[in-house]
Parts: C-alpha cells; structure tokens; sequence
C-alpha cells in the first residue's frame, strides 16, 4: 500500500508518520487525531506531497517549493488549488521546480490544460474537488443509515463511476483521483481509475471569498472574491457545532480554516478507507496530519 | 448583451418577454425521477419541487411560445455529476428535449456530460454552468474541447477577470454573467453539500451553530476575541445579503438581494454577451420586476448613458440605498 504525506516545509520533507502525528498542535483536533493514530501507525510514508489544494494565497514560492523539492528524498507531489489567472501564473512559475515524473494534484480543468500543454514531463492527478460527491457530513450520514437504495447509489458514486469521463482523463494523461472518505460511505468497486483517498480531513466547502481574509479589511470593503491577504487563516481555527441540527447529531463539529471548511474521518470512515487500501481498492493514502491549510514556508 | 431570465411555467412568458427578457432558462425534473430518488438527489441546482417544469408536452409548448417571439430557451442538466445510470437517464432527456421539443441549449456542469453530449450532436447546443467553477482562460480552452457554445461564469469571477476571460476567448464561445438575486457565499462548484429542506443550505445553517475560536498566533487577548467576533457577524451580514437579504423579496414583492446592476456599463464594455437573473423558483411578480429592473439597465448603458449615471439610477431602482452601500450586497465592485 502507497502512502503519502503531506508536508508543510523542506525538514518535514522525509518526516516519518510517527513524527507526523505530532505536528498538530491544536488543542481541538489533536485529541480526535490523537483517537486515531492506534488505526494508523503501521503506514510508513513513501511519497511526499507539498503544496496548497484549497487556496491559491497558500501556494509556496519557487524557492520555498525548491527547498522542499531537493530536501525531499522521495517520490514527490504537489498539491495545487483552484485559480484564477493570476493563481495561474504562479502555478506556471512552480512547475519548472519540479522534476520529470513528479505528480501534480489539479483542482482546476485549466491547471490540467496548462500541465498537459506546457509540462509533459509532470504527471497529472485529479484531485479530490474535481471528484464529485456530496459530503454534506449534516445529513449524509442519515442516507446510509437509511440503506440501499437509488438515492444511496448516487451519493456513494462520484463522476468517477462513467468510463467515458476517465477514458477522457487518460487521454490528457490523467491516470490517478484523488477522493474523500464519505460521510455516507464510498462505492470504490465503480470507480475506473486508481484511486488515492485522503485522510482524516474530508472537505466539505471552499470559496474564493475568505472569512479569515476579512480580518484585514474595514467592514464595507470585506469578503470581495480572491482579494489579496495577509495568510489571517493562520492565525485561528473556527469551529462550529451543529447545534441547529433538526436530527440527532447537534455534538457534530466543523472546522473552518480560511477559506474552506472541513469534516474529520470517524474512526468507522477510516478504518472503510484502510480495509479498502488492503483490498485494493485504494491503490494509496494521503495522509494529512494538519488540516490542509499551510503556509507552507521555507523554514526548516 | 443579451437579458436571460428564469421561467417556470408557460403563463410567465408573455410578462418576461414584455418587460425584456431575450432569453429564457429552466428546469425540467420529470416525474419518473423525482418517484426514483425521492427528492434527495436533484437532476439540477434546484429542488425538485415546485421549480421546473415535469412533462415534455409542457416543455414542448413552452419551447414553441417562446420561439414564437423570437426567444431562446436553455434547460439546466447542472448537477454537480451524474453516476453512469443516471447520465443515461439524462442523455435519453437531452435527446428528447432537443429533437421533440426545441430546445435550444443544456446548461451542464459535468464535463462527463458535456462529453456525452458532445458526442451526441445533439440541435441543441451546450452551455457550461457556473457550477463547473470556470474561473480562468484556460480552463474554457479546455472545456472547449466538449463544444459548449457558452460559459457561463461563476458569481466569484471579478469584473477585471471577466473582461481578461472576454477578450482572451474571443468569438470562440459567448460569456455569461450573473446580474441578480441569489448569492453563494461558497465556490459553488466546490461545495459538496446539500440545499435539501431537511438541513438548508449549508452557509446559512452555519449562522445558527454554535461557534468556538481556537487562537493560533503569538498571543491572544479578550481584544482579539472580539476583532475575531465581529469578523465573524460581519461575515455571517453577508451571507445573509447572499441569501436574498434574508428573505428574497421585499413586501411588495420586488427582488431583494445579490445584484450587479452598477456593473452593466462595465460588463458592456468588456463584451459580455448574456446577462443572467435567476430564480426560477421565484414569484412571477419577483421574476416581473427582476427583468424591469435589468432591462431599464441595460437600455440606458446600451444607448450611451454615462456610468455614473447608470449607477445612480440602479441604486435608486433597488429603493434600499442602505443595502446598496452596505457593500454586501454587490456581486461586482465596480469603481465608479
């Protein structure tokens, strides 16, 4: 089984996982990482992910990439957000860091068009926001518990289930996706493609329009899409409780960084998702011990 | 720079096309798939109910009134995606949408529709929705590859990026625009979740959670707590302006809400070629008075009226000035 590791600068480049679990120092997600470590400490990372999925203001620098880039003593991918052109232009100026074979993580259809016109030599993977699923974890949950069914069948398929959509993805050299564990649980036995499942954060929104990013404006001036930052995201966790709830489940959390807002894997979607690689049905795991949200700096 | 508006049912016609509408959109769900899923899972961005219309004979004679005066009408298929059984329920649709009933476009998010319907050659043509998140040049070069004869761009895109993305795609394929009601404080091709009446929409039940911030800079104080606080209902006001200023219709049933009526001069300039009003799902009064209001808009920036002109007029049309200068309730910031 593959295992990847997300990194946040070039000393964790070849960070074992044991020392990858202590890196989260928040007192709200530690204890839930905390309850799952027993579940992964067996996976030994064999690959190294770098990079911003969620947020082009959290894209490294050429130098920050390269640091990481010569530091890391394994096979290397970076993970790349949705853009708008001005995103576009960094991607470009991050591309020559790397190296033939290196994988890069598109979220966005022209990020894989520039990748396929322009950097042959980089190897394209789909990444989880283009794989599309509802992971509403308010009520997702609620369809399983209701079982089979049509309904259950759409919401544990993904685009991914339609040969006709990955014979296209291969033809621009696409080979690999990149997908969450569900709150309702995946149906991998459809999907026409290898697949790599990230945990234990599943995404549930992102948006261009940041909250943290309004800590830096006056009031009227807030909330305008893409607007330039300050990375305020760094600085607080937000998390909310589903204390509104119309069903039972008002102790669910949320956690809002930045721009994008998360669910944690229960242990029950985790060990779906271990088994699944052990089948192989998940041909590797991405390991992401911090929400992935970094700054990814150039310190070491 | 043509006015796009919703239509819902037959009976709205002859008002929307009176008050200026020069092209129309809706839903069809029929009723073989609502008795399939059961109202979870939508075969578009709208709730099954009550938003769109549910036989082909109805769509048959809508396509034919509406040609008849000369007007275009696109169906939305623009689910975030469709499973392998269920694209072949919505490409046996598409097929007779557009060979029985006219129809002149399918507004799709999932490029493995846009594919299928690509290989199709299908009369009616393909628009990319705003749900396939298209916020940059290349990403139309590629969804070119699949024949769309419009793009349709998401509410997050700037006036500066439409009109970069305008003059980069050239006549190669029009550009749509949002222009008024309804808001997504999310990338709303990039949030999984669901409008389902069971929870809401996800950005708006987050207002009613109980919320908790963890500091993770240097030092933290009762101060900062506050500063974050009042980001925090600062954020959650927008979100409401988002959400149809909390309501979607002022009392006498005039549209309340995101709107980018200052920006027309603007969006006329750079060459845009569709303005888009949505709510398909509205009042016929609300979807009335959103085409009026877009419509006497866009004569006056069609016919030379200078720009700050055109913004006092917009302002005094949505008859709430304090919404206008709120800032939150704008979908382009436009310098006057």
């Amino acid at each position: 089984m593959e295992v990847t590791l997300q990194v946040g600068c070039a000393g964790e480049a070849n960070a074992s996982l044991a020392e990858a679990l202590d890196w989260e120092t928040s007192g709200k997600l530690r204890p839930l990482l905390d309850a799952l470590a027993p579940l992964l400490q067996d996976l030994e990372p064999s690959r190294t992910s770098y990079g911003a999925e969620f947020c082009e203001h959290l894209l490294p620098s050429p130098e920050a990439l390269r640091a990481v880039r010569e530091a890391c003593a394994r096979p290397f991918t970076l993970l790349t957000p949705y853009v708008g052109d001005s995103g576009l232009a960094m991607l470009r100026a991050l591309f020559p860091v790397l190296r033939a074979g290196d994988e890069v993580i598109f979220s966005d259809w022209g990020v894989l068009n520039v990748l396929h016109r322009e950097f042959p030599e980089l190897v394209p993977v789909q990444g989880r926001l283009l794989n599309k699923s509802l992971r509403d974890p308010r009520v997702m949950g609620l369809y399983a518990e209701a079982g089979p069914g049509p309904t259950l069948t759409v919401l544990q398929g993904s685009n991914l289930d339609n040969r006709a959509y990955t014979a296209m993805l291969r033809r621009f050299g696409v080979k690999r996706a990149e997908i969450d564990g569900l709150p309702q649980g995946n149906d991998l036995a459809t999907a026409s493609m290898e697949l790599t499942a990230c945990l234990p954060y599943g995404f549930i929104s992102t948006a261009r329009v940041c909250q943290a990013a309004g800590l830096g404006y006056r009031k009227g001036e807030k909330f305008q899409p893409a607007a330039p930052c300050k990375q305020e995201c760094q600085t607080f966790l937000l998390e909310h409780a589903y204390t509104n709830s119309p069903f039972e489940n008002r102790d669910q959390k949320f956690w809002l960084k930045g721009n994008s807002y998360f669910y944690f894997h229960t242990p029950e979607i985790v060990k779906a998702l271990l088994r699944a690689a052990r089948e192989g049905a998940l041909a590797r795991l991405h390991l992401q011990t911090r929400l992935p949200m970094l700054a990814n700096g150039l310190a070491a | 720079m043509k006015i796009l508006a919703p239509i819902r049912e037959i009976d709205e016609l002859e008002m929307l096309h009176a008050a200026g509408a020069e092209e129309l959109f809706c839903g069809f769900v029929p009723k073989d798939w609502m008795d399939r899923y059961q109202g979870a899972v939508w075969l578009n961005r709208r709730s099954t109910k009550g938003s769109s219309l549910e036989t082909l004979g109805d769509m048959r004679a809508l396509a034919d009134a509406a040609h008849a005066k000369g007007l275009p009408i696109f169906v939305t298929f623009n689910a975030p995606y469709y499973t392998a059984e269920q694209t072949d329920l919505v490409m046996e649709l598409a097929q007779r949408l557009s060979e029985e009933c006219g129809v002149d476009a399918f507004i799709v998010s999932d490029v493995n529709l846009m594919l299928r319907l690509s290989e199709a050659r299908l009369h009616a043509g393909t628009h990319v929705s705003s749900v396939a998140a298209t916020l940059n040049l290349e990403a139309i070069r590629f969804l070119l590859n699949f024949g769309p004869s419009r793009v349709i761009l998401p509410r997050s895109v700037t006036l500066a990026e439409i009109a970069s993305i305008k003059k980069g795609v050239g006549n190669s394929c029009e550009i749509e625009v949002f222009m008024l009601n309804d808001g997504c404080a999310f990338e709303e091709g990039f949030c999984a979740t669901t409008h389902h009446h069971s929870v809401g929409a996800f950005c708006t039940s987050l207002s009613g959670m109980q919320t908790d911030f963890e500091w993770h800079g240097r030092y933290f104080s009762v101060r900062r707590h506050a500063w974050l606080r009042r980001n925090l209902e600062d954020y959650r006001e927008w979100v409401w302006y988002l959400n149809g200023n909390g309501c979607g219709a002022t009392a006498k049933g005039l549209p309340y809400g995101p709107c980018g009526l200052c920006a027309v001069p603007d969006l006329l300039k750079s060459g845009v070629d569709s303005l888009k009003i949505v709510g398909r799902e509205a009042s016929p009064l609300k979807k009335l008075a959103s085409v009026k209001m877009v419509a006497d808009i866009v004569h006056r920036a069609r016919h030379g009226v200078p720009k700050p002109v055109v913004i006092e007029r917009a302002i005094s049309l949505r008859k709430a000035p304090e919404h206008c200068h709120s800032g939150y309730m704008c979908y382009y910031k436009v310098d006057a």
